[in-house]
């Protein structure tokens, strides 16, 4: 008969480890689906409502009226250089031919995202320089008479949303530690099983 | 014959600059790795904090160096930095008795209560999360220059080198 005999410290390191084990394999299964409707990545945010009379139509047949797009240029999403003498172009605007529009059903789920309400998708087209693929831009719904605009984009999304979300003036740390948790702990652990195999291969033993 | 090994050499000014450079920088490390909703975070402030120790550790030898961050304190550190960072995604969960997602932090309501759903964010992600991370990269880069070091003095007594 084999006698069992357990150190308290032993047992206390396997304790740790498989309590350990256990919150990264709850972490693993707890992790939020990709294309998770709910997730940051997906919401959009709200920009402004117009009227709606004789506007439908216009989105109907695939042009962005030109109510819509005055208003967008004046938020400051606007073509052409920031500052005089540089060549940057950070949105594309909507010029004809930069984009097209989808009606899209309620209830459709397309590409992770439920559509909760139905609307009008519009998609920056293929050849634009910065994005090479379809992507979403705006979202244009109609309600009671109102049409309201929405802005698709994470960046946007971070820079106008973080401080309310987050209550933190850093949007970086906030991108860091709280929307991409998940994957600054897996770094964490990287650095740590570094160390633990630079330990293993040096140390020579009696060296403590 | 085995060549001398030269000893280490004393240098009065880069003692006394060490001995003054050293608080202040961990001072800086701590301001860097805390100070989240402002600069830096836990990674660059670890790496500071380190940078301070190794500094200390190349003028003043790793034998005084040892004194300064024992071998105990460093595996302590290591762990303990990683734990703080899965505790907080922890807490959040045992505090809603699992109704919450890891790493949910308005979940945490004793907190929440207190400072507000986005404070309790900012909170979890200021002192648990980044100090977590700072402790685990200062301890794991310190332990890994002592290693080294002890490496190079070993071969220097063998006469490899």
């Amino acid at each position: 008969m084999i006698a069992w005999k357990i150190k308290p410290l032993t047992l206390a390191a396997l304790m740790t480890a498989i309590l350990l084990t256990a919150v990264s394999l709850y972490a693993v299964e707890d992790l939020p689906a990709f294309g998770d409707e709910n997730s940051a990545v997906n919401k959009h945010i709200e920009l402004f409502r117009v009227d709606a009379d004789g506007l439908v139509d216009g989105l109907n047949a695939g042009v962005i009226p030109a109510e819509i797009k005055n208003k967008t240029e004046k938020m400051g999403f606007i073509k052409g250089p920031t500052c005089p003498g540089c060549q940057n172009e950070n949105y594309p605007t909507l010029e004809e031919g930069n984009y097209k529009i989808e009606y899209i059903e309620k209830g459709t789920r397309l590409g992770g995202r439920l559509y909760t309400a139905g609307g009008w998708d519009v998609l920056i087209n293929e050849g634009e320089i910065f994005y090479n693929e379809p992507q979403r831009y705006y979202f244009i719904e109609e309600r009671e008479g109102k049409l309201i605009v929405y802005r698709y984009n994470w960046p946007v999304r971070v820079v106008e949303k973080t401080e309310e979300e987050t209550a933190m003036i850093n949007s970086v740390t906030s991108g860091l530690a709280d929307y991409r948790g998940y994957d600054t702990m897996g770094e964490e652990t990287v650095i740590l099983t570094g160390a633990l195999g630079v330990i293993l291969l040096v140390r020579r033993r009696g060296r403590l | 014959m085995t060549p001398e090994i030269k000893a280490y050499k004393r240098n009065i000014i880069i003692e006394v600059t060490t001995n003054l450079m050293f608080p202040l920088t961990l001072l800086f490390g701590l301001y860097i790795m805390i100070g989240t909703s402002g600069t830096g975070g836990g990674f660059q402030g670890g790496t500071i904090l380190a940078a301070a120790f190794i500094l200390y550790i190349t003028v003043f030898g790793h034998e005084k160096g040892r004194e300064k961050m024992p071998e105990s304190v460093n595996a302590l550190f290591k762990s303990l930095g990683l734990f703080l960072y899965n505790g907080a995604g922890w807490i959040c969960v045992l505090f809603s008795l699992a109704g919450a997602q890891w790493l949910n932090m308005p979940a945490f309501w004793p907190v929440a209560d207190f400072v507000g759903v986005a404070g309790a964010r900012s909170f979890l992600v200021g002192y648990m999360v980044s100090v977590g991370i700072g402790l685990t990269v200062m301890a794991a880069f310190v332990s890994q220059y002592f290693d080294l070091a002890w490496k190079e003095e070993e071969e220097m007594e063998s006469g490899e080198r």
